[in-house]
């Protein structure tokens, strides 16, 4: 729900090359500022986290088109630069198996990242205040997918302009149309009406819907933080915090 | 995703002319038809690529099993319908281009095998990128293995069952936790028996 399920050719060209050009400048900045050797050593556990992410996506809860994403659980484990690397991971996968496009697995990585990364700092910093796991995964969890939706809403609505022009289509009998710039304004026919697109529509199914995946998930990542922290505690890295 | 074994496994045993074609190739085809998706705007046109795309999918033999992949990503397209104010033409060319991105990706994943997908993909990335898709492809066969036994015990501690909503919650969350150390545990074996073969940063593929 946090992250566009939109298939390609929806979404206007500018807006997805965009979130191509930031993510493949956050990846350079990542891999210059990041030491070869501590890549190469973690890109095992980076890959395991991405995988385990990849399962939690395909386990759909078909009613409500909800699935797990374990992005904040993720970024809790990997931190905030290495969960940017295996979410681009992550997206590219899934948008080989058709989830989402493939013109917007820029958007989805940042979509993803700003949920991990947001999880990682916020469980941090709910752990230092109320020293408790369980507590500390659901609210880092529920706060991040609140924002890393309200981002999805924010792209999607960027594009509303884009949706018109494309629901106008039909009139214009266009075959093939294809625009680098922002889209033309004033191409409605008479007859035809204007604002079609129902952007409050569209956010009033969103947020319910998510409410209920931001708080299951927030559930399940306090669980499995529990889980963690009984089995293997080194893995939160939260001794320097005091436990 | 359980099906991406069963995918992989008709990848290689495919034996279809388009199994026989390069990767390569598929991947210059794959680009067309984004780029088509992207830029036809008209119903018919988009209907006869999602045709052409069907055409080459029976063709190419892939099981019927994995048809239902391609359908999948409808689930989510029906959320965008109440963007559009229920626009029959704006809902018909959101289902089409869904229909022809997913179809046109499992006709490359089914006659592709990944490797043969990451061979070439490493000729234009960088080595960082497509190692990280190599490993995180091969840690989501290790995870399958370790979930087929998490099942079992899941099954054995009550299962999932909607009557008893928080007992599942907490017992698929327990199973996550579970694959998550389990994971963790072969990425470093996965590392240290990477070491052991001389690997230096990274995996090199034959080219064919």
């Amino acid at each position: 729900m946090s992250h566009i399920h939109l298939p390609d050719g929806i979404l206007p060209v500018w807006l997805w090359a965009s979130g191509f050009v930031v993510v493949i400048l956050i990846w350079m900045i990542l891999l210059r500022i990041m030491k070869k050797e501590e890549l190469t050593r973690r890109l095992p556990l980076l890959g395991m986290m991405a995988a385990v992410m990849v399962l939690g996506a395909s386990v759909e809860i078909v009613p409500i088109a909800y699935h797990v994403n374990l992005t904040v659980m993720s970024g809790i484990l990997l931190g905030p630069s290495l969960i940017f690397l295996a979410t681009f991971i992550v997206n590219v996968i899934l948008a080989l198996f058709g989830h989402g496009g493939i013109t917007v697995i820029g958007l989805n990585t940042l979509m993803f990242s700003i949920e991990g990364a947001l999880g990682y700092f916020l469980f941090h910093l709910f752990w230092r205040l109320l020293r408790s796991v369980s507590l500390a995964g659901f609210l880092a969890t529920f706060l991040a997918l609140t924002t890393s939706t309200f981002s999805m809403i924010g792209v999607v609505s960027l594009g509303t302009s884009h949706y018109e022009e494309l629901i106008h289509q039909e009139e214009r009998r266009g075959i093939i149309g294809f625009e680098f710039g922002r889209e033309k304004e004033g191409h409605q026919k008479e007859g035809v009406p204007e604002n079609v697109v129902n952007l409050k529509r569209f956010i009033a199914i969103i947020l319910p819907l998510g409410f209920i995946g931001w708080v299951l998930e927030g559930v399940s990542t306090a669980l499995i933080a529990r889980y963690l922290h009984h089995l293997r505690p080194d893995l939160l890295r939260l001794d320097k915090e005091g436990r | 995703m359980i099906q991406l074994s069963y995918l992989d496994y008709i990848a290689v045993e495919g034996k279809s002319f388009f199994h026989r074609l390069s990767a390569k190739f598929k991947i210059i085809g794959m680009i067309f038809i984004l780029f088509a998706i992207v830029a036809v705007r008209n119903l018919p046109g988009l209907f006869f690529l999602y045709l052409f795309l069907l055409c080459l999918y029976f063709m190419a033999r892939i099981p019927i099993r994995i048809f239902p992949l391609t359908l999948y990503p409808l689930i989510f397209a029906f959320l965008f319908i109440f963007l559009s104010g229920f626009q029959l033409f704006f809902i018909l060319l959101i289902f089409l281009k869904v229909l022809c991105g997913s179809t046109g990706v499992v006709l490359l994943l089914a006659t592709t095998p990944y490797p043969s997908i990451f061979s070439v993909l490493g000729r234009v990335l960088p080595s960082s990128f497509v190692m990280a898709l190599f490993l995180t492809y091969r840690s989501v066969f290790i995870l399958l293995s370790v979930l087929e036994d998490t099942q079992h015990a899941l099954y054995l501690r009550g299962g999932v069952k909607w009557r008893h909503p928080w007992r599942s919650l907490t017992n698929i969350s327990n199973a996550f936790g579970h694959l998550i150390i389990k994971g963790i545990d072969a990425s470093e074996k996965m590392y240290e028996s990477m070491l052991l073969r001389g690997f230096k940063g990274e995996i090199h593929y034959r080219r064919e």
